[in-house]
């Protein structure tokens, strides 16, 4: 019996010959740079606006407001535990003396990443994922490789567990890139800063009784957690429509398609129930930890973690199916 | 007795309705080169790509070296190498990482015995650069030595000519010749030309719409079929003597006839007797098509 | 394409993959598991600090330290000592040394002895009720109503009870001390109020005597149980019954405190 660690060196091999992973690395590059200029160019507008006025001064007006708030006796009392979350919040930059408008690099990598889920970082897998079968049915390789004395479902698993290593580069090298470029303009502080948590919602209430603060490097690793949740679910589902489409191009192409369609009914869904069944309409893993409203009402972490692993599943059980029954032409 | 390492019984595949292969028996022995003709789309490359375990059969048997390709798949593959098709390689890898790459899908297969295949087939200036910089010739002379990385005992070549220059082809052809005479292998080829098969195997199957219609040695399946061209003049006259002895064929200025090694050089006499001049006398191999009209008796040559 | 490169690539993104789902795991656990803030820790450290293992506690006094009027007999101590259990998941040592019916003058008596002097140096925390029954005499003084005498018992008891903290403060001056103040618990029968004037006077006395002293602290009792204080007395109208002693418990609690020695 042949050890599939071998395999996995040829895959590997094949992998960074081909240089997609400098690729990608190129352009995670180049975005964030985009971004982060950007986000220099508002944080700069902002100053301007507020003119020759001191952060600190304003934040600790903002403070005051809060606490006067706070004192009000008709404040509902979910409102007022929100509202000293986020005053402990203020006092934290203002303590430590970070401008909340403009973050340092983990704040950025933060935002980006929490941005990127839906759409971006899934671009970054297709272009692996989709590649992966498909190149070797295109390249005519794919002959070489089921003539050998190894079992198909072994080849396929040995792609699949590349898929999975590259999924863990890709989103690694993300956040690596988008905190080391972005510092160059921030600085390189933020993993203290406390960020808010903790937000449950029940139908359309918000639940604020569990809401904290937890540090942004804390909050940065379950972040990444969950993108990679999601790399890894779009890699596998790419994966499938490489194995069952011959071209690429024709694979990337479908997958874009639900991607982007995923995106639009994210914003028009809210009245069509079922769609919370489809797995683009719950990538924003993000927002549930960070508290804003799901597209459809009772969409839940679990909920939507669910539904992508039952995705996740349905596209390795075809893949294998097909793969190892599909004839050569 | 010879090794069988080969044999297909009853081989058939059916796509929906539709049956490609139609029952396909035959055997190779040990160092044999076996020739398997037929034209495009007479399912070949159907019938190659089950034997090598990319197609499934719908019913019917393939055995390498006692080991049932379906059953046996790991085990039948360790004795076989193949190329299909043209042999498509990783270009973006240097030819000693694509070696590298198929030895570590073979069991027991190292460092060693890439560098002897690499010589072998007369690689070794170039073995270390991208694929994508090789000519076709080297490329498939890789893929040969891919083939042989696990010394296999039977080895299917699909058209392995294919797209080389005549250097190249004859070649192509010793290195065969040497496999299956120096190493005692069996090598199953493919290939639409007769002439390559005529001078590089030792029998032939011809295959038609799915079935095999004559499998016999190169030479008796040749002879039947060999024929002359006439260009005479006045070419009308001509026809007629020839036509006295045998069938005629008439393709513009030229008569053609069947070839027979006694009788010709009567027909010849006689069409000098008769005062028809011979301005030519053009012995020739049968074309494919041409063979086939004759040993199917006629229809359509194999094109479906 | 050299060897340790595809290899060191495939452990690190291994190693990578590994740490994105236990990343993941971490993240949904978090969502529905256990909530730790990490800024609501910050907010007051020593409460969450756990509690020194000998942390000992002694109750002194009168009947109120007895727990007498409540019917589950633990009294507002007991009431403290669970609220402390339950809190830190451990229960302190604990020595009640109340006795009923118990005057200033005894209780000076009561910190001289040997083995009462012994557990007070072991204390962190001394409970005190006393005056009660230097003012009341068991109800007799404020209906029978005469300043002189209370006037003289009031002196008597101020001089007791810098006696008796210097005494304890002779065997441990690190332990606090808590004396809780008098309520009025004829509140409900006076209508021009006298009794709350003599009680309140009471209270400021004893007050400015704990004052001398940095380690003691004197609770009040007196507003607790101002309105409605039938609600709180026991039959006998004059010791709490179990909501009365709650409602001390709940004052004292609170305020119990450590400093951790080791730092």
């Amino acid at each position: 019996m042949l050890a599939l660690n071998n395999l996995i060196q040829n895959e590997m091999m094949k992998l960074l010959a081909k240089k997609r992973l400098v690729i990608i690395g190129i352009i995670v590059g180049i975005l964030v740079l985009m971004f982060t200029y950007a986000q220099f160019k508002q944080v700069e507008e902002q100053q301007k606006k507020l003119g020759t006025v001191d952060w600190r001064a304003a934040l600790q007006q903002q403070i005051i407001d809060t606490q006067n708030r706070l004192s009000s006796n008709r404040m509902l009392d979910e409102w007022r535990e929100q509202l000293e979350v986020g005053l402990k919040q203020q006092q934290y930059y203002l303590d430590n003396d970070i401008n909340p408008s403009e973050p340092g690099a983990a704040t950025f990598t933060r935002m980006f990443l929490e941005n990127a889920i839906d759409l971006f970082i899934p671009l970054l897998i297709m272009i692996v994922a989709s590649d992966l079968v498909s190149s070797e049915n295109s390249q005519g390789t794919i002959k070489l490789l089921l003539t050998r004395p190894v079992k198909r479902w072994k080849i396929l698993m040995s792609k699949y567990v590349t898929l999975l290593l590259s999924v863990s580069i890709i989103v690694a090298m993300t956040a690596l890139l988008s905190y080391l470029l972005s510092g160059l303009v921030f600085g390189y502080q933020g993993w203290a800063a406390p960020v808010i948590t903790g937000f449950e919602l029940n139908g359309s209430d918000v639940d604020v009784s569990q809401v904290r603060l937890v540090e942004q490097w804390k909050f940065l690793m379950m972040d990444l957690g969950l993108v990679w949740l999601v790399a890894v679910v779009i890699g596998t589902l790419s994966f499938m429509l490489s194995v069952l489409v011959r071209s690429t191009p024709a694979g990337m192409g479908i997958m874009l398609a639900a991607l982007i369609s995923g995106a639009i009914l994210n914003n028009m869904v809210s009245s069509w129930e079922s769609a919370k069944y489809f797995f683009m309409v719950n990538l924003k893993l993000t927002t549930y930890i960070s508290g804003s409203a799901p597209p459809i009402e009772g969409m839940t972490l679990l909920s939507s973690v669910i539904t992508l692993l039952v995705w996740w599943l349905l596209a390795l059980i075809v893949s294998f199916t097909a793969f190892t029954r599909k004839d050569v032409y | 007795m010879k090794q069988v390492t080969l044999s297909v019984k009853d081989l058939k595949k059916k796509i929906g309705d539709r049956e490609i292969i139609k029952g396909i028996d035959f055997e190779l022995k040990e160092g044999e080169v076996f020739g398997f003709l037929g034209p495009n789309g007479a399912g070949k490359t159907t019938t190659i790509r089950m034997l090598v375990g990319l197609i499934k059969p719908s019913s019917g048997s393939i055995k390498i070296c006692g080991y049932d390709v379906r059953k046996d798949f790991t085990k039948a593959m360790q004795h076989m190498g193949c190329i299909v098709e043209n042999p498509e390689l990783y270009p973006f890898l240097s030819g000693w990482d694509n070696l590298l790459h198929f030895a570590r899908m073979l069991p027991n297969v190292g460092k060693q015995r890439i560098t002897e295949v690499v010589e072998l087939v007369g690689l070794q200036a170039r073995i270390h650069d991208k694929v994508k910089t090789y000519s076709l010739g080297m490329r498939q002379r890789l893929g040969i030595a891919q083939a042989m990385l696990n010394s296999p005992k039977l080895l299917i070549l699909d058209e392995p000519t294919n797209g080389l220059d005549p250097a190249g082809i004859r070649e192509m052809r010793q290195f065969i010749r040497k496999l299956a005479e120096e190493e005692g292998m069996s090598v199953l080829v493919s290939s639409h030309l007769l002439g390559e098969i005529q001078q590089l195997c030792d029998r032939v199957a011809i295959i038609k719409s799915g079935e095999i219609i004559q499998t016999d040695t190169v030479e008796s399946l040749l002879a039947t079929q060999e024929r002359i061209l006439w260009r005479v003049e006045p070419l009308q006259k001509g026809v007629e003597i020839l036509g006295g002895f045998t069938e005629v064929i008439v393709d513009q200025t030229y008569i053609i006839t069947a070839y027979d090694e006694l009788e010709t050089p009567e027909w010849n006499a006689a069409l000098n007797r008769a005062g028809v001049k011979v301005h030519e006398m053009n012995r020739k191999l049968p074309g494919l098509e041409e063979l086939f009209l004759q040993v199917t008796g006629g229809g359509g040559a194999g094109i479906e | 394409m050299n060897k340790p490169k595809v290899l060191v690539t495939t452990i690190v993104s291994a190693c990578v993959g590994l740490f994105f789902l236990f990343c993941l795991g971490w993240a949904i656990l978090d969502h529905y598991g256990k909530k730790t803030s990490d800024l609501g820790g910050k907010e007051a450290p020593p409460i969450n600090k756990d509690l020194p293992n000998d942390f000992t506690v002694v109750a002194l006094g009168d009947s109120l330290t007895r727990g007498t009027g409540d019917e589950s007999g633990k009294g507002y101590v007991g009431l403290v000592l669970e609220d402390l259990e339950s809190e830190y998941n451990h229960k302190p040592l604990f020595h009640n040394l109340g006795i009923n019916g118990q005057v200033s003058k005894e209780l000076v008596q009561q910190v001289k002895q040997t083995e009462v002097r012994r557990q007070i140096k072991a204390a962190d925390v001394i409970l005190l009720t006393i005056g009660g029954n230097d003012l009341f005499q068991k109800g007799q003084t404020l209906i029978d109503y005469d300043s002189q005498v209370i006037t003289e018992s009031q002196k008597e008891y101020v001089e007791n009870l810098d006696e008796i903290f210097k005494n304890i403060n002779q065997v441990n001056d690190k332990a606090t001390i808590f004396l809780l103040g008098l309520y009025n618990p004829f509140i409900g029968l006076d209508e021009d109020l006298d009794t709350n004037r003599i009680v309140r006077d009471w209270n400021n006395e004893t007050a400015e005597v704990v004052a001398d002293y940095k380690n003691a602290i004197f609770v009040p009792t007196f507003d607790l149980f101002q309105l409605s204080v039938k609600d709180y007395l026991y039959s006998d109208n004059f010791h709490p019954n179990k909501k009365g002693y709650r409602l001390i418990a709940d004052r004292v609690a609170p305020l119990i405190k450590w400093e951790d020695e080791t730092q």
